[in-house]
């Protein structure tokens, strides 16, 4: 019988393994030295939420039209137990309740844009074949077609970030904060009552329709925890947990929820700038952090440092299970469907305050009511992308074999 | 058969490197004597968040209704 070890070897990408470890040690190293130890942390943190994100196969597009076709809830049910776990940790750390940390809340006002953003985004989602962070977890797992959907992503968030203005002035209500309004304990109940009833209600829906129900677990076992942990798959319980402590981390260190598309609307305009367009007349980009962050080196950014790090983490974890860079071809549907599901996403996202993680995750597990909302219509809109996929024909009709 | 898709990801990882260190150096270089002026004006634009270094912690409303909540962060 092979050793875990001889295991190891076999399995493992080798040179990809000893090139990304050698990148994350030197960014790392960089990071602290032209900025400052909280820099050099929040990547690695990326880098461990792109590695749980790609062992435990956290995504959200796929459980979102599984559970749409088929009735499949796992994903969901594991999503809502992730914004569940956030919210308890999140709600008093924003309340105030430790005085030593100073966090705010992911808000986002709740108005016309965040309805049409987040139906785009969901739209978006099903045609491009990611979520903000699936799309980055799979392009770091080496695949080609998502760098496709990333690039698009970038451009259409940059899109967004020039027309954002109009979008803010159509009606809203402002921003709303459930933890203000109701005070943080009873605003917690209520949101955990309120996911629990979600939970149930996908779980019925899924036994009345498959007459069973999938758990958390992974059905595919290593010999040992160690050799699981290193290889994967994780089961989505590993994954729960270890993206809920990360989100923790990610908010006490940064100070506010982890987010993914602040940066690529930013790495568009300094791209756009540098190739002589003129990004200052933009609202978006005239005042406040924006402003800060495109008049300064884009590693000093958060989003953005921490968006390489998801990158490097799942590419980490995907050479360390033998999985990266699949030889899949791109056919021309493909290709189309990557470019316009990609421009969807980023500029839904830019529109509705963020994506599935800085927008659904990062709202509601901080009390910002947009984040609902952003629940609603991005649902909405993966029931419409759902849809189209079966009418662009990349999957079967509904109830087909 | 070699697998083209890890040389597209190695050259996307390589350009992407390319241009974070091209933009990492233009905002190491000195500010040119000449451009002291206006970059002087730009920094009052910017002054207004810089007592707030996160996108959450500016919930300045401008003239032009975009304020800057943490939802732009993301």
């Amino acid at each position: 019988m092979q050793s875990i070890k001889a295991k190891i070897q076999t399995i493992t990408d080798k040179p990809v393994v000893l090139m990304v470890l050698m990148g994350i040690l030197s960014l790392s190293l960089f990071l602290q030295h032209e900025f400052d130890l909280r820099q050099a942390l929040l990547f690695l943190t990326g880098i461990g939420l792109g590695a749980t994100l790609m062992y435990a196969l956290f995504g959200f597009s796929g459980a979102w039209r599984f559970f749409i076709r088929d009735r499949k809830s796992v994903g969901i049910r594991a999503q809502l137990t992730l914004i569940g776990l956030c919210s308890l940790l999140f709600f008093p750390l924003i309340a105030g309740v430790i005085p030593s940390i100073s966090v705010s809340a992911a808000m986002g006002q709740v108005g016309v844009s965040v309805i049409v953003g987040a139906f785009i985004f969901g739209i978006g989602m099903q045609l491009g074949g990611g979520c903000g962070s699936g799309t980055l977890f799979t392009v770091g797992q080496g695949q080609v077609d998502m760098l496709i959907t990333l690039a698009f992503f970038i451009i259409g968030a940059t899109l967004g970030s020039a027309h954002l203005g109009w979008w803010l002035a159509l009606p809203n209500i402002g921003k709303v904060s459930i933890i203000n309004e109701m005070g943080w304990q009873s605003a917690l109940v209520l949101q955990l009552v309120i996911l629990f009833i979600l939970y149930r209600l996908v779980r019925h829906m899924e036994l009345k329709r498959q007459q069973k129900l999938a758990d958390f677990s992974t059905h595919t076992q290593r010999e040992s925890t160690i050799e699981q942990l290193i290889h994967g798959p994780w089961s989505l319980w590993w994954g729960i947990i270890g993206l809920t402590i990360l989100s923790l981390v990610t908010l006490i260190l940064a100070g506010y929820p982890w987010s993914i598309t602040f940066a690529f609307g930013l790495w568009g305009s300094k791209i756009w700038a540098a190739l002589g367009g003129d990004v200052s007349s933009w609202a978006y980009w005239s005042g406040g952090y924006p402003a800060k962050a495109l008049n300064q080196s884009v590693l000093a950014d958060v989003t953005t440092i921490m968006d390489f790090g998801i990158i490097g983490g799942a590419m980490l974890a995907a050479a360390l299970a033998g999985k990266f860079a699949p030889k899949d071809k791109i056919t021309t549907k493909r290709f189309l469907t990557a470019v316009i599901g990609g421009l969807l996403l980023g500029y839904g996202a830019r529109l509705a305050f963020g994506c599935n993680i800085g927008g659904l995750l990062g709202g509601i597990a901080s009390g910002s009511l947009h984040g609902w909302l952003w629940l609603v219509a991005g649902f909405s809109g993966g029931i419409v992308g759902v849809k189209a996929r079966v009418w662009l024909k990349l999957d079967k009709p509904y109830g087909a074999a | 058969m070699k697998n083209s898709n890890r040389l597209i990801m190695g050259a996307a990882i390589s350009l992407a490197a390319i241009l974070v260190a091209a933009d990492h150096t233009k905002h190491r270089l000195p500010t040119p004597v000449e451009e002291q002026e206006q970059i002087t004006e730009q920094s009052n634009i910017v002054i207004e968040g810089e007592e707030d270094a996160s996108p959450c912690s500016m919930n300045i409303e401008s003239d032009n209704e975009v304020s800057s909540p943490c939802g732009f962060g993301d």
